[in-house]
């Protein structure tokens, strides 16, 4: 455990053997400098501040609660326990068609909805998470239109193939065994 | 790494060995440890180990912010991180600043990033098994005050939204205390020994997005205890005041807060019977 926890750098430096105290030195400045470089070619992705934090802001008075915003168990407790439902619906819905063996093509379309659903509400969550109302609005409002319409797709896109062609079990089987 | 010491390691002391010896005589231990100890002092060379130390002063904005290093010599330091600051602070550089209080893990004033692990200074033993440099960071995602010292504001400020005592209408029956049962009183173990030193809240990426808004496991682990008491009559209030999408439901069980809560108290586990709690 302490060893993943400890940073490579940190890792790389303690597992050097103990040698006289010079050449300790020496051999641990070398073996920084190897890791940083090591580091630095690794990390090929450029850096950038996106978001960067805000200079500290405090509403009212440092005395004063943070604002409660009202209640709204749609977006809160009813949206949870949904998302739940649907995620724990996921398991048999994937498992009984490979292991009934049939095609039921009512339990396929139910068995893409669900997935559906679940994807939406997935990348719902990292767009509350990552685009904050608070700091970019308008962004955030994109973002959701966009997810929105992406949903849409896939949705028109997943009902043509489950009435025009095989459907997702079927494909799923054939991409398996071939 | 001391830092990540297992519960049971924590309990029984990590200095000493699980399975120790048992002395002949106990009352001579003391004087056979004072002897060892001055034999080591003056017979072995000194245990240099250095501390990379953040350092920023708001007297000077514009520098940036930098890490510096103070060697000690660690058969003259207490065991504990926070007793390297303090002797930093004594013997090398008065300047360096840092919260500190009852250095016995119950103040939560020393609460600080060791080695990439939020932490209670003065419950973090300084590693002595390997001579890598030890590295102190405020806490993360916080406004800095100075050097190791962070703006807690707005974790206070939440801790006083969920409103965190009491509430009740009826009068005791018999006109004194308010009672409870043994297994009503067990309910609040493992959630009123929280010491609020923000080391889990500090610790949580989905604080450090969204802390303006998302209450932090600290916060919502106080919460949990006045959901879960007895006592209370304000339940339904409490739980409506989380049923929105940011205050509670921005926790993705990351449980990073478990992982690094220096009293061994576990803030995923509220957060998940708040949830239950609150799911039908």
């Amino acid at each position: 455990m302490a060893s993943i926890a400890r940073s490579a750098l940190l890792r790389q430096t303690a597992a050097f053997p103990k040698f006289s105290v010079a050449t300790q030195a020496i051999a641990r400045q070398s073996a920084i400098a190897n890791s940083v470089r090591a580091t630095a070619a690794f990390h090929t992705t450029a850096q950038r501040a996106l978001l960067p934090p805000l200079p500290q802001h405090v509403d009212g008075s440092v005395n004063d609660p943070a604002p409660v915003p009202a209640p709204s168990p749609s977006h809160g407790s009813y949206h949870w326990t949904f998302d739940r439902l649907v995620a724990a619906s996921l398991i048999p819905l994937t498992i009984t068609p490979f292991a009934a063996g049939s095609l039921n093509p009512a339990m396929d379309a139910f068995l893409c909805a669900t997935i559906l659903i679940h994807s939406h509400t997935g990348f719902q969550q990292i767009i509350i998470d990552y685009v904050p109302t608070r700091r970019v609005p308008r962004t955030r409002k994109l973002f959701t239109w966009g997810l929105n319409a992406a949903t849409a797709v896939v949705g028109l896109a997943l009902y043509e193939f489950e009435t025009t062609d095989v459907g997702i079990t079927e494909a799923i089987k054939r991409v398996w065994s071939a | 790494m001391a830092a990540l010491r297992s519960t049971s390691a924590r309990i029984l002391g990590a200095s000493r060995p699980v399975f120790r010896v048992a002395a002949p005589v106990r009352g001579f231990a003391n004087l056979a440890d004072a002897a060892q100890e001055s034999q080591t002092a003056s017979g072995s060379e000194s245990k240099l180990k250095t501390f990379q130390i953040y350092r920023w002063n708001p007297d000077t904005p514009t520098e940036k912010p930098r890490m510096q290093k103070y060697t000690l010599d660690l058969n003259k330091t207490g065991p504990m991180v926070l007793d390297a600051l303090i002797r930093i602070k004594n013997e090398l550089d008065p300047t360096l600043t840092f919260r500190r209080s009852c250095r016995e893990g119950i103040c939560g004033s020393c609460a600080m990033n060791i080695n990439g692990t939020n932490t209670l200074a003065c419950l973090c033993r300084i590693p002595a098994e390997d001579s890598a440099e030890l590295k102190i960071y405020p806490l993360p995602h916080t406004y800095v005050v100075k050097d190791l010292v962070p703006d807690l504001t707005q974790f206070y400020k939440q801790y006083k939204s969920i409103k965190p005592y009491l509430q009740r209408d009826t009068p005791s029956p018999d006109g004194k205390e308010y009672r409870q049962s043994k297994v009503d009183r067990k309910k609040l173990d493992g959630l009123y020994e929280c010491i609020l030193c923000a080391c889990c809240s500090t610790s949580c990426p989905s604080y450090w997005w969204n802390s303006e808004e998302y209450l932090g496991p600290a916060i919502l682990l106080q919460s949990y205890r006045w959901l879960a008491d007895s006592r209370d009559e304000r339940t339904a209030e409490r739980m409506d005041a989380l049923n929105n999408s940011m205050s509670l439901y921005r926790c993705h069980t990351i449980l990073n807060c478990t992982r690094t809560c220096p009293k061994g108290l576990n803030p995923g586990l509220a957060i998940a019977q708040i949830k239950k709690e609150m799911a039908f």
